[in-house]
This record gives structure tokens, sequence and C-alpha cells, in this order.
């Protein structure tokens, strides 16, 4: 059952100088509810704007995006967002008052709150550092904190915006099983941007990649049927995966790169 | 505990090294009697304080201050909010804070007594007028300076526009409206002792102006040791205020 379709979808950026940026030109795009779609992407295609739109920050030049048959209006609490940074969480408030905060925002009692709020905090395997601030949490820990706030909430579609790109190796690599954990347990459905390919093959049960931008677009889908323990780097059916996606970027890498060489010979 | 120790013995000890080099120098290098050394103008203080006098003049200049700071703080918060949320505010009341805040509250002494005659209310005008700008432009500063993604993060967790006022931007800002009230109450003690020295009835500034008078270099010194104290316990209280309220994130400390 499709849940969300992006059809005909167009950003144009105006700039100060009157030339216009066209970001995404007539892209489409439709996701089942429960997939784990990841977009990925080189940088500058225009992911993080589909995220955006579809997260209700920023609007669509033309086309239209619909959650459940419904056109969207702004954000809203049916879709979670986790960034990429960590500005996006409160540092004046604990880790429990960072993942009951949309709870008590809708007004739910504060002892269902807090129980469900632990829920979560458990379920991200943070039990035990619930009153401690972000400042006094890891980079990894407070990545836990973004989703376990969001799942507090419980929206029916997660939104991620290349949310382990500023953690290191190890422990992007322990969140991204940690993360499939959750989902499995769950059952959401995620959009997860990202432009690492390993990422995409060990999370994703859909791959797909963009043209390099400007004026982007799906490029191709591609089914990831791979079982959870075949999810692995060393696995042969993981490593063809991971080579038929790499030929599909491949030829964007070298468009954006060539891209990038044009803008700094103009410049 | 170890650390508050550490922190008390070093206060202590540069304290008694400026009072050291003060007796060196007033004692063995000076000689004169218009630089009295610290263990005269102690004297003098006690003597000031077992008269009431010393007291009383604390009193009159700190509750100036205190009014002043207090009803500028309590004009220049919501001011700054509103400056820092909506943009029509921002550019019809940019003029008069961008204008006022070139003109020094000393400045406008003599047309604060003019205005408001030699008593409380001049002092307390300018106190108001002291601390009022600087509280609205620290206080917009933090508004602005609340990244996107917090209030992107709020609305997507179910936040209307009222609570993303009150939980994200309120709380967000609360370190630079405190910035804001400590610089205010620094200028605080510059604007009430050039007013006292100026025009006034009593306060810590007229003790300065009737010791000169009389050439009681020593009242003139207790008058300056007892600011520096003032101020220095002032401004310990109030960072101790911003470290309880915002400490675990706040930018300042």
């Amino acid at each position: 059952m499709t849940l969300i379709r992006l059809s005909g979808v167009s950003k144009v950026y105006r700039s100060l100088q009157g030339s216009d940026h066209i970001a995404l030109h007539d892209l489409d795009l439709a996701i089942d509810a429960g997939e784990f779609f990841c977009l990925l992407g080189t940088s500058g295609c225009g992911k993080t704007t589909v995220l955006n739109m579809l997260a209700g920050f920023e609007q669509t030049s033309a086309g239209r995006i619909e959650v459940s048959g419904r056109a969207i209006a702004g954000p809203g609490a049916d879709r979670g967002v986790v960034f990429q940074g960590d500005d996006s969480l409160y540092p004046w408030l604990t880790a429990l008052g960072n993942v009951e905060f949309g709870l008590r925002m809708r007004r739910v009692a504060r002892r269902e709150r807090q129980e469900r709020a632990r829920h979560y905090i458990a379920m991200v395997g943070l039990t035990g550092q619930e009153h401690k601030h972000p400042a006094e949490l890891s980079g990894g820990m407070k990545q836990r904190i973004q989703i376990a706030r969001v799942l507090a909430n419980e929206p029916d579609i997660l939104l991620m915006d290349e949310p382990f790109g500023a953690l290191d190796a190890q422990t992007r690599s322990v969140m991204q099983q940690e993360l499939g954990r959750i989902w499995r347990a769950t059952g959401k459905t995620v959009l997860f941007i990202t432009h690492d390919i390993d990422e995409a093959v060990a999370l994703a049960t859909r791959i797909g990649v963009m043209y390099a931008g400007p004026a982007s677009r799906i490029k191709a889908t591609i089914d990831n049927r791979l079982e959870p323990h075949e999810r692995d780097r060393t696995n042969d059916g993981f490593i063809a995966l991971f080579r038929q996606v790499h030929g599909l970027i491949r030829e964007e890498v070298a468009a954006a790169t060539q891209r990038g060489a044009e803008t700094t010979v103009h410049a | 505990m170890r650390d508050a120790l550490s922190r008390v013995a070093g206060y202590a000890l540069g304290f008694a090294s400026l009072f050291l080099i003060w007796h060196v120098a007033a004692v063995w290098v000076v000689h004169s009697v218009l630089f009295p050394p610290p263990a005269q103008v102690i004297a003098k203080a006690i003597s000031l304080a077992e008269e009431g006098v010393l007291e009383q003049q604390i009193a009159i200049s700190m509750q100036r201050i205190m009014i002043g700071f207090l009803a500028g703080s309590a004009i220049g918060i919501p001011v700054g909010l509103a400056i820092g949320s909506f943009r029509p505010v921002r550019l019809l009341l940019e003029p008069y804070t961008e204008f006022f805040r070139f003109i020094p509250a000393t400045a406008m002494i003599t047309v604060a007594v003019i205005w408001f005659g030699i008593g409380e209310g001049s002092k307390i005008f300018l106190i108001i007028y002291t601390t009022v700008f600087i509280v609205i432009l620290n206080t917009a500063a933090g508004v602005s300076a609340v990244t996107p993604n917090k209030i992107r993060a709020a609305r997507c967790l179910g936040a209307n526009r009222t609570q993303v006022f009150m939980f994200v931007a309120l709380p967000a800002t609360v370190p630079y409206i405190l910035t804001g009230m400590r610089l205010a109450m620094g200028n605080s003690f510059v604007t009430i002792i050039a007013a006292e020295l100026v025009a006034a009835n009593a306060g810590l500034g007229k003790m300065i102006w009737d010791a000169r008078l009389y050439m009681l270099v020593d009242q003139i010194f207790v008058a300056l040791l007892t600011l520096g104290l003032l101020g220095f316990v002032t401004d310990r209280l109030f960072r101790l205020a911003i470290y309880t309220f915002a400490g675990r994130f706040s930018p300042v400390v």
C-alpha cells in the first residue's frame, strides 16, 4: 500500500542575483508502508530538499506530495524527523525531557509520557542516562536520543537526513545495526537519506539512486532483499548489490565532480 | 567541593596580593596623604560603618540600581523578544534602539535632573535608560540565534506556534537575556556613580563628592573600595544565577 507519493515534484530556488537554481525537476517516487527506503545521491543532488519538502519545512515549486492520499500542509507529528547534527536537541532539557518533548506538547499526562519516553530510551539502549543533558552525551548517544525522541511521538513515518553522517566509522556501524533492529521491531516506514552506498545496502529494503543535480530526479530504484544476517560487508549478496548500486552512482559522481570543476573555473 | 575550595583560595590570594601591592605602594613608594594605605582606609570604613553612614549610602545607591535595573529588564526582555521574533517590530523599533544606544546614560544626566529632579526619579530613570537597550539587544540577538533545526524539530513533534515560542525560543534565549542583564548591571554601577557625583542628595557618588570638598581622601577610598566589592559580589551572584538556570549549556560561563 502506497503511503508516500511524490508526483512531478520540482523545486526551484531563486537566488539574489535573479538566476534560478533548479534543484529538482519532475521527480516521481512512491514508498509503501513499512518500507525502509534509502535515497542515495551525491552531495548537492537535492536529496535533503526531498526530505525537507516531505517534512513540510519547504514547499514544492510544482508537483504534489501526498501522505496516505492527502496533500501535506506543513510539518506534522505523523512525520518525525531525525536531523544530521545535534543542534535540534534541546540543551536545557535532560535526555528524558528531550524524548518526552513531543508528548508534552500534545498534552499527554506526565506519568504516561515518562513511561513511554523511558520505553524508547531503553529501546535505543540509553537506560540510566535519562537525567543527563545533551552536552554530557557523546555524538552517538545524542543521535540515539534524537531517534528515541521521534519514536516516542509514534509517527507513521521516520524521515532521517544522514543521521549518522557526523559519527565516526565504529559508532556509525553500531548505530546502523541498532536502527535495523529498531525498524524491524517497530515496523515504521522510513525514508533515509545518505550518500554512503554501504549504509544504504546495510539498511534499505529499497534504494533510490538520484541523478547528480541540478534538475535532479530518481535515476533508478533497486530492491534489496538481503536477509538481516546477509547484511554484512563480506557477504557475496551484499557485495553484488553494492556493485550494482555503485555502477549506477559512479557516473553521477563523475558528473558532480565535473560540474564542481566547471563552477570553480567560472568562479 | 575541592573545586570550590581552590576557587575560594585563589580569590583570597588574589585579593590579599591586591591589598599587599596597595600597602607597599602607599607606605614605601608614594608617601602622600593623597594616597592612604589599606589599613587606614579599612579603619575609616569601620568608623563610618559604626556611625551608620556607610550602610546608609550603600543602601541608597543599591536601591536605585535595583529598582532601575529590574524595571529596565522588565521592559527590555519583552521588547527584545518581540524584536527578535517579528520582523515588522524589528524594523519599527530598530531606529530607537540603534539611535539611543549611542547616547550614553551619562550624557542624559542633565536632562534627567531637569525632568525628574535631584532625587530618586532622575537616578531610576538613568538606570532604566542604561539597562533597557543592552537587554533589548542581547535578547533580540538570542532569539535570532536559535538554530532553525530546534524549531523544525518542535514543529514535527507536534508543537504549535505558541508552544514553539514558549518551550523552544524562550528557553534557548535565557542565557542571552542573562548576559544582557549582567552587562547592564555593570553599566548601572557606572551610571549611578556618575549621576550621584553630578547631582544627588545621597549615595556613594555623593559621598565621594562630599569627601572631595573636605579633602577626606580616606573617605573617597572607602567609597571606591565599597564599589569594587559591591560590583564583585553582584557579578558573582549573577554568574551563579546564570550557572543555576543555564549552566549546562550556557555559552557565557
